[in-house]
């Protein structure tokens, strides 16, 4: 290997040397990291859209997108009690397309929220989380990563809620680090150790400007390389089980003439007999450049494209400053919250901490609870999924409007106004009753279907159209004093007189 | 030798291991406690939680708001108590909802001249205006907090770290 100059600037910089044959050549590209990062050819069932819907690089889109946009921010900001809000006002009315700044990050961290709930339900619904035959495939722990990265997204998206410094902004975190002061035992503790302090103050302020800028965005990022290593790892994507089943119903090919280099030259002798399911037909699948890398450009070119526009049409909106002494009326978590703050209506210690905590611990042994390992890649599985996937979504709706009804009609202390005991309040209660209703169903389902998969299918189904319809009723349901109005009932103007 | 020897000498090898382990481990967890503890506030410069709010002729007869401590002080002719304003649930601070008419209730087994309720904006909890929650998933009554006068200029002074029954009136 010959090292000569090298000609341009970018050779100087990113070549260490110049190929000078075929056979460096390939050493070269072996050692390219760029080029390792797809597989050499991908599955066409990989590439399609109405599989996958491309929401994980959604997802990642969006993150680089809110770097981009939060380091600028950081620029322009002071994590201050005296000063935050007036930067923030400065941003909307004195900074060049600052107010352009702020809307951009906001839309695409609610969109990314969302389009991670939407990847999470998709991975779910076509049984990507399964393990299947790939070699080293370890898929049930890439889910586990997932729901990390849920939790890392929720958490930074809560982070920066706060430092508008608002009313919006204080109250959404007053009402936040108190669910976590339900945590019984310590929860106080942990409460003053988010806060620093025993109020929302600067102490806060600072705590989560740290945490939102440096600490959740790097411990999201090195959890994202990791999922995304995995998928690699684990055989690619989950589809790909649908082309090793196909793949081993061929025959085996043949043995064949070989040539070895031994340390007394070349050797030759027979190959043996291979049935390698896991080497994908030249019918089946593409090069990934240009077919997989063109595509990844395109989706990230329209989530550019629609952020932009968005933020065009969709204000970021900026109440008054924070005031400690005067809690708007009525006091609402972002949206994502609000689902859990219609159940922490009922009862702090089921809806805030109980009930997120058996969601989450649900969703994180999903795959290790469900292990069967047919029609991997198929949404709901079979016909029998979908059918069980439906009841799933009639049980869920009847049983969270059942439970929402009962919550406004019967509040639990107008039923029994003679207990004065809390534990009472906590154990009876609509949160309660929704959480038992879907244990019930899960086990209902699982005696009547005799499969995992298809009890997971309905409880899942159940679960998102439980979040819809607690977020709906949060968001666009409740009025002052959190009392329940219906979409044409105007809330009142002044306050309600008792 | 015994066949025992190679043994030992593995259980010996696998207990430096697990030592090394646990010593790194612990060196970790002893190196990285100084960075937690200091996240863990000595010193607050939060509002004291005793402070003077006036002289008792300030408040006339009926139910005060002061919004800056989140504090209801109530005055009937020479008696005053306080109660706070922070909802026992998650913290927002109530609004005190008069009724047009005094109602004479019985609220845990006392009985009492009630001027109005507190509403909670957050989650929709009631309060009876001597404290006792009674709608909505507030998990407890509200404190009331002693009232004292100073000695120095007869301020009336709410000391929110001492905590008192639902009977405390300060008599002026």
């Amino acid at each position: 290997m010959s090292l000569l100059p090298k000609s341009g600037i970018w050779e100087r910089l990113v070549w260490s040397w110049r190929p000078q044959s075929d056979r460096e050549a390939g050493e070269a590209v072996v050692a390219n990291f760029l080029l390792h990062w797809f597989p050499n050819r991908v599955t066409l069932k990989s590439l399609s859209l109405k599989y996958s819907l491309y929401l994980g690089t959604i997802s990642m889109v969006l993150f680089g997108i809110l770097t981009v946009s939060g380091v600028i921010l950081m620029f322009l900001y002071v994590p201050s009690v005296e000063q935050a809000y007036w930067w923030i006002k400065d941003l909307d009315y004195a900074v060049s397309f600052g107010w352009y700044l702020r809307r951009v990050h906001r839309i695409c961290a609610h969109l990314m929220v969302a389009a991670v709930f939407l990847h999470m339900f998709r991975v779910f619904l076509t049984g990507s989380y399964k393990k299947g035959s790939s070699v080293g495939s370890n898929r049930p722990f890439n889910w586990v990563l997932g729901i990390v990265l849920l939790v890392l997204t929720l958490f930074l998206s809560f982070t920066g809620y706060l430092l508008p410094w608002d009313q919006l902004a204080f109250w959404a975190i007053t009402v936040g680090t108190n669910i976590a002061a339900s945590v019984p035992l310590f929860g106080e503790e942990i409460r003053e150790f988010l806060l620093g302090g025993t109020l929302v103050g600067q102490n806060t302020l600072i705590r989560f400007y740290v945490l939102h800028v440096v600490f959740l965005p790097l411990a999201l990022f090195a959890v994202a390389i990791w999922h995304m290593w995995r998928i690699r790892k684990d055989g690619g994507l989950a589809i790909v089980e649908q082309v090793r089943e196909k793949n081993r119903e061929r025959a085996p090919e043949p043995p064949a003439k070989t040539k070895t280099w031994s340390v007394l030259g070349i050797a030759s002798g027979t190959s043996v007999s291979v049935l390698d399911v896991g080497t994908v037909d030249e019918l089946d699948s593409v090069p990934s450049s240009p077919f997989l890398t063109t595509r990844l450009l395109a989706v990230t070119m329209v989530t550019l494209i629609v952020v932009m526009l968005l933020a065009l049409v969709v204000p970021a909106p900026l109440e008054e400053a924070a005031n400690p002494e005067v809690t708007p009326n009525p006091a609402k978590a972002p949206w994502y919250f609000l689902g859990l703050q219609e159940l922490v209506s009922y009862s702090a210690l089921i809806g805030g901490v109980v009930l997120p905590a058996i969601v989450l611990l649900g969703l994180a042994l999903i795959p290790y609870l469900d292990r069967e390992q047919n029609r991997i890649g198929y949404w709901l599985t079979d016909q029998s999924g979908r059918r069980w996937g439906v009841l799933g979504l009639v049980w869920g709706l009847l049983w969270t409007v059942a439970c929402l009804a009962i919550g406004i009609l019967f509040p639990m202390r107008s039923v029994f106004p003679d207990i004065e005991s809390q534990l009472f309040f906590d154990l009876v209660n609509p949160a309660t009753l929704l959480l038992l209703s879907f244990v019930v169903l899960y086990f209902l389902v699982l005696k009547l279907s005799s499969s995992t998969r298809t009890a997971a299918i309905a409880t899942f189904c159940a679960f998102i159209i439980a979040f819809v319809l607690l977020t709906w009723t949060g968001t666009m349901l409740r009025g002052p004093n959190w009392l329940f109005y219906w979409p044409w009932q105007p809330w009142p103007e002044h306050a309600i007189p008792f | 030798m015994s066949e025992a020897t190679p043994q030992k000498g593995e259980s010996r090898r696998g207990f430096l291991t697990k030592l090394t382990g646990w010593l790194i481990g612990l060196g970790l967890v002893a190196g990285s406690w100084p960075f937690v503890r200091a996240l863990v506030p000595n010193v607050l410069y939060e509002p004291p939680r005793r402070f003077k709010i006036g002289p008792p002729d300030l408040f006339q007869e009926g139910v005060h708001f002061l919004d800056e401590h989140r504090l209801f002080v109530f005055r009937h002719e020479n008696a005053f108590h306080a109660i706070s304003g922070v909802c026992t649930h998650l913290g927002c601070t109530l609004k005190f909802s008069p009724f047009k008419q005094p109602q004479e209730l019985t609220v845990r087994k006392m009985s009492y001249r009630s001027e109005g309720e507190f509403h909670c904006a957050c989650h929709g909890s009631r309060f009876r205006d001597e404290g006792t929650n009674f709608s909505g998933p507030a998990p407890g009554p509200l404190q009331w907090y002693q009232l004292e006068l100073s000695p120095e200029d007869g301020q009336l002074v709410v000391n929110m770290t001492s905590v008192v029954d639902r009977d405390f009136r300060l008599v002026v």
